[in-house]
């Protein structure tokens, strides 16, 4: 199939957003349940989204612990 | 923009040359459509295991009212989540 090179572009853009909203789907999952505690209010208390932020960026770093721990198994 | 420019059959829905812009239009709305449905699947998941503990043989004023506010917050703690991986110094 000879796509065009305007398609080829557009599908590599479409699959980095794909990725991108898969990782803050998954990573809202688990930070909601380890941060959302009670039944949700009108709006989030100053800690829930501390916790939010910081759930969402330690996952980031532990996933670059297990990445380093993985290359050096090799 | 070459919009007309034809492509070859994708599947059996068309053996005619379908415009490249044409194609990736239908592209965008079935990804939307894709991410609005897994979207509305886990919140309804998440909003039902704290609004819902324990059902009844209708939903309540305030299980209708702690759903309303479940919703909006997991829409915000969406965006509060894609700015502290995006848009933040860490």
């Amino acid at each position: 199939m000879d796509n065009s090179p305007e398609l080829q572009r557009f599908i590599e853009q479409e699959k980095q957003k794909a990725m991108v909203s898969e990782m803050v789907g998954k990573l809202t999952n688990v930070c909601w349940d380890k941060c959302i505690t009670g039944t949700p209010g009108s709006k989030f208390s100053s800690s829930e989204t501390a916790c939010l932020t910081n759930c969402a960026q330690r996952f980031l770093d532990m996933s670059m612990i297990i990445a380093k721990r993985f290359e050096s198994m090799q | 923009m070459d919009s007309f420019s034809s492509s070859p059959s994708m599947g059996s829905s068309s053996s005619s040359g379908v415009s490249t812009e044409a194609l990736m239009d239908q592209i965008k709305t079935q990804l939307a459509q894709a991410y609005a449905q897994e979207f509305l699947e886990t919140v309804g998941n998440k909003c039902f295991a704290k609004c819902v503990t324990k059902p009844g043989t209708s939903l309540s004023g305030s299980e209708s009212s702690c759903i309303s506010r479940c919703v909006d917050r997991y829409i915000e703690a969406t965006g509060i989540i894609g700015r502290a991986l995006f848009s933040s110094p860490r």
